[in-house]
């Protein structure tokens, strides 16, 4: 394995986590698998889509979003809002991640 | 829709349940029919855009894992060490086993030595490979049905769970893993040796190979010596198991030792331990009876201090002072 490999594998590992936060946040306005691929992509939340599809599913049997689908285009898409149960986990997120920034930066050293 | 995305689809979709497979279908179907229409919005051929979505999707298989949410391994971290724990035991034990029973039989049927060793070897080797594919089995099957939610990651079993109750005890020596396999081999071998012993004979009279022991024990004094040698196994195991010798071993070891030598030194003293058709073919006819009470003699005595030797030793383990053998070495 070569050192590029572990760095990808540990920025993956950290990553992990943000992307759930990250739609959760974004679905608060209803939004579509391949539509939300793009924002996420845009937002710096660079996702592949074989990863956000089984995501929103899962997210989805879970109770945190809500879907519905859309059928006034010609193609049908399926779009995805965030429940009061996926308001309350991306608070709840938020709340660790920031907690989580504030003990890093107090492990760095100022410059 | 053409037909490699079709095939995608049905790829991707068809170990999904039923109730949910039109769905994500269409779903996944717009998702694809979006990132296509991108790639040729800027520019790109639809055959070519279509082929570089698809493979950016990546392995249908793995995709359709990730909707159903089910493990993309055979046995994971929940299980792996109890299965790992459970395959060493057995392998330990079943195959040792296995090998005696597959020799007994095989000897008891007058099998020659070549063909005893051949069948015992293919046998275990059978009875390995069958051992580790179903245990696998059963803990792949495991894996795959007990307790699974999303998002529950503490195993529900009460059994999965470990606590300090089942750390290891530090061995003295002696008590180690060697021990009992020594002691179940050297089991084994008495056994295979008695059988061979009544069916071939140990002793070449120089016409005819003619047994030690007195063909009458069989069937059943010799089968009371099979369960009293069954015993002394479990007893090796147990004793590995514990970590240690317990008064309760000690007074065990002492009941089994007794229960061979006690029959054994009464059978000889009423001559029926040893064959008297040995004694009265090997040696000359005037001195026999002078040479068997002699040998019974030394058998008996031989018997009693085996016995009594086995007794101390476990005395003597039980109540050694126990030592920690961690830092020496």
């Amino acid at each position: 394995m070569s050192d590029d490999d572990i760095l990808a594998m540990h920025l993956q590992e950290l990553r992990r986590g943000t992307v759930v936060l990250a739609c959760l946040q974004l679905l608060r306005t209803p939004g579509y698998g391949y539509g939300l691929l793009e924002t996420l992509d845009a937002r710096g939340f660079a996702t592949d889509a074989n990863t956000l599809y089984p995501l929103l599913r899962r997210l989805e049997k879970q109770g945190y979003l809500d879907s519905e689908w859309n059928t006034d285009e010609a193609r049908p898409r399926k779009f995805y809002r965030t429940s009061a149960a996926g308001a309350a986990l991306a608070a709840s997120l938020t709340a660790e991640f920031r907690a989580i920034a504030t003990a890093i930066a107090s492990l760095t050293p100022e410059n | 829709m053409t037909n490699l995305t079709e095939r995608y689809i049905y790829a991707a979709t068809r170990s999904v349940p039923e109730k949910s497979r039109g769905d994500l279908s269409t779903e996944l179907e717009a998702s694809i029919g979006d990132a296509i229409d991108a790639r040729v919005d800027s520019g790109e051929p639809r055959i070519e855009a279509e082929r570089a979505v698809l493979n950016d999707l990546g392995d249908p298989d793995k995709l359709a894992a990730g909707y159903t949410d089910r493990p993309t391994f055979l046995i994971g971290p929940r299980y792996y060490f109890e299965w790992w724990r459970l395959l060493k035991l057995l392998l330990w034990i079943v195959p040792v086993c296995a090998a005696f029973g597959i020799a007994l039989g095989q000897v008891l049927s007058g099998a020659p030595a070549g063909a005893i060793i051949g069948s015992t070897v293919a046998g275990v080797l059978g009875v390995v490979v069958h051992l580790a594919f179903w245990v696998t089995l059963v803990f792949a099957i495991l894996e795959r049905s007990a307790g699974r939610s999303a998002g529950d990651s503490a195993p529900p079993e009460p059994w999965a769970t470990w606590s300090v109750d089942r750390l290891p005890e530090i061995r003295p020596k002696g008590m180690g893993f060697g021990d009992m396999v020594a002691s179940l081999v050297f089991l084994a071998v008495a056994a295979v040796a008695i059988v061979w012993d009544r069916f071939f004979g140990f002793v070449w009279t120089g016409e005819e190979r003619m047994p030690v022991l007195n063909p009458d024990l069989w069937p059943w004094w010799i089968a009371g010596l099979f369960v009293i040698m069954i015993g002394e196994a479990a007893m090796a195991i147990a004793i590995y198991r514990t970590g240690r010798w317990t008064p309760g071993f000690a007074v065990l070891n002492a009941v089994l030792a007794l229960a061979v030598a006690v029959p054994a030194i009464w059978l000889l003293v009423n001559n029926q331990l040893l064959n008297p058709a040995f004694f009265t073919t090997v040696i000359p006819a005037d001195s026999a009876a002078e040479v068997y009470s002699v040998v019974s003699v030394l058998t008996g005595f031989g018997i009693a201090i085996i016995a009594g030797w086995d007794i101390i030793d476990g005395i003597l383990k039980t109540f050694r002072p126990a030592r920690t053998p961690v830092c020496q070495s």
